[in-house]
């Protein structure tokens, strides 16, 4: 379970960019996150993963509070929280299968990962997590040769190797066609039921929100504006969120 | 009334009017005045004096015709100074290499893990760069005797200066959404260099390092004439004896050398592109 207890972020620059911001998402869960630009969608991610400090409130996961931790505690806690974004982020000139098991590298600290080695049994898993994303057949392929939804899909199977109880997805289909972009969520959904992740995603399309979310949170302004399962969101409450702030 | 109209064309064609226009054509006349100040003092200080180009081409005929033919009998015994040549290139270019990839790795802005070390390495880079490599090869041999040794260590040192700047500036250069991501993995400092940072760069850095290899070969040639080894000192040593014929030997043996490592880097680095 993902619980954010009154998450707040000023910048020094005197801008609050999140204003007391609480959610609890369940394993199981897709949680998609709409909000207009500016509103602190990306904050509230960089915050949960603490590459971002609140300036106020906690970040849990499961019986852990994130936000106490710091060096090496905080780094094998976040080993439970993995994260996709709009690119892909794939090692261009290593293979497919290469870039999947490097998701795993923070379980082993010993001198042959040190020295640019892939453990047997991580790349075995790499090979079943490429499966699980529909791109078995691509694994010795060169990632700088996939195309923008199979690169995602690969950094998908990547965050999957890392074994983690939360997936945070910054707006993972912002630079996909239609096409790819369906396919990105519902594998993010089918992750969510059959893998008992906690899937928090950002997104701008509405639609999508709309066809695959389990509950759907609106933010402005830094904070919550409603928080509903998916067949209670109103329209009107969500043309209000992408409405100006001046407006 | 007329000329009113023009003023007031001129003014918006030039800011300033007038005035504008005769200060650029004085700022242009300015520029041309320095140039050709600067060519005249180049032309006294070298002494150039082209009329000796004219009389001097019965000495330069008589060197040609006294070089002629090479000394193709010297062929196997040149065959050693010309290896050593080019393997105090190759241990010049892979002792520069390793040491300026840690040096690169601290002076790279974006993955350096603190600025002392930052500008520590910077330093290091820019001090073995700024001393010319046939200043560090005068050092050498004084530090370790004549030899091909001291030629190497200098390529290796004033490589260091050239590989760790412009290792430096590729790391810098760098994607670093994939280093990001990797770090949001949990994976460790290293893990991430090995497993990120090194195979995104590693082509570049191979392209720099045979380019510099290349390079080092052609300088290689010229330290021998400070005592440290290889073909240059041979050419050094036949040149003072007067012997022209070998002399003409030794140059085609560098020409082919030269020739032979340029296009061999190119091949090479046109692969890894």
């Amino acid at each position: 379970m993902l619980n954010v207890r009154g998450l707040s972020l000023r910048y020094p620059t005197g801008k609050l960019a999140l204003a007391d911001f609480s959610i609890t998402a369940r394993a199981g869960e897709l949680v998609i996150v709409l909000g207009g630009n500016g509103s602190g969608k990306t904050t509230l991610l960089r915050c949960i993963t603490r590459t971002l400090t609140p300036t106020a409130g906690e970040v849990w996961i499961n019986d852990v509070n994130l936000t106490r931790l710091n060096g090496e505690k905080l780094r094998r806690a976040r080993l439970a929280l993995a994260s996709i974004s709009q690119h892909a982020a794939l090692v261009r000139r290593r293979s497919v299968v290469a870039n999947v098991a490097t998701g795993a590298l923070g379980h082993h600290g010993n001198a042959w990962t040190a020295l640019g080695g892939l453990p047997r049994v991580e790349l075995a898993a790499a090979h079943r997590y490429l499966e699980q994303v529909g791109l078995g057949a691509l694994a010795t392929q060169r990632a700088g040769t996939l195309s923008g939804g199979q690169a995602q899909r690969v950094a998908i199977a990547r965050a999957l190797a890392q074994r983690p109880r939360v997936l945070l997805a910054d707006e993972p289909v912002a630079s996909l066609d239609p096409e790819a972009a369906e396919e990105i969520m519902r594998l993010l959904r089918r992750l969510a039921r059959e893998d008992n992740l906690v899937v928090l995603c950002v997104l701008h399309q509405v639609e999508l929100a709309y066809a695959y979310a389990d509950r759907v949170v609106g933010i402005r302004g830094g904070g919550v504006v409603f928080d509903v399962p998916r067949a209670e969101v109103s329209r009107e409450a969500v043309r209000r969120l992408y409405m100006s702030e001046a407006a | 009334m007329i000329g009113d109209v023009a003023s007031v064309r001129g003014a918006r064609r030039v800011p300033g009017g007038d005035w504008g226009r005769a200060l650029g054509h004085a700022a242009r006349a300015v520029l041309v005045l320095v140039l050709i100040l600067i060519v005249v003092q180049s032309l006294i200080v070298v002494r150039a004096r082209p009329q000796d180009l004219v009389t001097g081409i019965h000495g330069m005929a008589d060197i040609i015709r006294r070089a002629t033919p090479p000394d193709f009998s010297k062929f196997r015994t040149e065959l050693w100074p010309a290896l050593e040549t080019i393997d105090i290139a190759i241990f010049g270019t892979i002792a520069g290499v390793i040491l300026a990839v840690p040096l690169a790795v601290l002076a790279a802005a974006n993955v350096t893990p603190s600025r002392i070390l930052y500008y520590a390495a910077r330093s290091v880079i820019g001090f073995a760069r700024a001393v010319p490599d046939l200043v560090w090869a005068l050092f050498f041999v004084t530090a370790v005797g004549l030899g091909p040794f001291p030629g190497g260590l200098a390529l290796a040192v004033h490589s260091i200066g050239m590989l760790g700047r412009l290792f430096a500036e590729t790391i810098e250069h760098m994607d670093m959404a994939p280093i990001d991501a990797l770090a949001l993995t949990g994976a460790r400092r290293v893990q991430i260099f090995t497993h990120g940072i090194v195979p995104s760069v590693l082509p570049a850095l191979l392209g720099i390092s045979l380019y510099r290899l290349d390079e080092n070969i052609r300088s290689s040639l010229v330290l021998g004439f400070v005592g440290a080894g290889g073909i240059g000192f041979q050419l050094l040593t036949a040149m003072e004896l007067f012997q022209y014929r070998e002399v003409s030997l030794l140059l085609i043996i560098t020409f082919v050398i030269v020739l032979a490592a340029e296009r061999l880097s190119a091949i090479l680095r046109e692969k890894l592109a």
